[in-house]
């Protein structure tokens, strides 16, 4: 049978080269919803490689504003946006469908505890950019009890992490935690000085460790939504680019958890 | 009631530095965390001990752990950042 070439036709195509990956179903991945909590430097980085890779459905959920210190490490943000006190969840969603015209990309500035429920039961996947061990410790339990499979990204300085919560199996991120995260999960460390409970030094950012967490992050996302569990961390991926170690660390379920009591 | 007595050594990830610590079996993780991240100053935060890859449970006690005497563990920061 002879086919028919048209010289030029596959560089035409926007995600081309996301199909010559074997294992990526592409479809699948553009029929995703995701639900991004955080639009601050890891929701930025994030935000980006969610739709250069592909995905068309994303929700974005931020409740701060875009000050002048987020643009050393903030792709989406610009100075205008700072003087502007613009709403990152606004200013992200803008930057992402800039990326990919015709994108659906959802803003909410408001409190991840103040997103209705339903929004969280409609998507395929949850992607936590967050800043402080309280509302990663929310977005677990609800993603959890909605069965929904949690990315979680944290970062200081040159460390960083991503572990992954797959339920109804395995360790959730709140398995991971001690004593230590508990005395430290009641102070929120905002960008902007705003909503402070507790005043603390504020964490170190560094956009290098940023761009790492997000694009593993977002590699294990594709791999979720393209039905490859078995390509998934298994528990944890932790990062120090001071030292130059790279690696997976086993995260035990804690069967006194009371997120998979509750689930 | 006696307790066993052991010693492990602590490893500072950050530093390089490592801590001998002389420990009962009863003792658990969360109190190694605090004792170590006390004994370098350690700005207040999220911090996990580590043997090997394999994370351990904060109110675990050691003689549950699995840890013996002689055994090296780490303590990393769990970054919070996003």
């Amino acid at each position: 049978m002879e086919g028919r070439l048209r010289l030029g036709a596959i560089d035409g195509d926007r995600y081309d080269r996301s199909r010559r990956v074997g294992w990526l179903d592409m479809d699948a991945v553009f029929g995703a919803r995701v639900l991004m909590v955080g639009a601050g430097a890891l929701g930025n980085e994030v935000g980006k490689d969610l739709v250069l890779s592909g995905f068309k459905h994303v929700t974005v959920v931020d409740m701060d504003h875009v000050v002048g210190s987020n643009l050393n490490r903030c792709l989406f943000f610009s100075d205008e946006d700072a003087t502007g006190r613009r709403a990152k969840a606004d200013t992200v969603a803008k930057g992402m469908r800039r990326l990919s015209p015709g994108t659906d990309v959802r803003p909410f500035t408001c409190r991840v505890e103040d997103l209705p429920e339903a929004i969280i039961n409609d998507q395929d996947i949850v992607l936590g950019c967050l800043d402080n061990i309280a509302a990663r410790l929310h977005v677990n339990a609800r993603a959890y009890r909605a069965g929904k499979v949690y990315i979680d990204g944290g970062m200081e300085g040159f460390i960083g992490k991503v572990m992954i919560a797959r339920p109804p199996q395995g360790a959730c991120i709140q398995c991971g935690m001690n004593r230590s995260h508990a005395k430290v999960a009641g102070l929120r460390f905002s960008c902007t000085g705003k909503d402070v409970v507790f005043h603390e030094p504020r964490l170190a950012a560094e956009i290098t460790t940023t761009s790492i967490v997000s694009a593993v992050m977002v590699r294990e996302a594709l791999k979720a939504v393209s039905g490859r569990s078995e390509l998934l961390l298994a528990n944890a991926f932790y990062y120090d680019g001071q030292r130059n170690v790279a690696e997976e660390m086993e995260v035990p379920p804690d069967p006194a958890c009371p997120v998979h009591g509750r689930a | 009631m006696v307790f066993l007595a052991f010693r492990i050594k602590v490893k500072n990830a950050e530093t390089g530095a490592a801590v001998e610590m002389e420990l009962e079996t009863e003792n658990t993780i969360d109190e190694i965390i605090e004792s170590a991240a006390t004994f370098w100053s350690k700005d207040m935060g999220a911090y996990v001990l580590r043997k090997g890859k394999k994370v351990l449970r904060g109110g675990t006690a050691l003689k549950d752990a699995g840890i013996r005497s002689e055994d090296v563990l780490e303590l990393i920061p769990d970054p919070e950042g996003g």
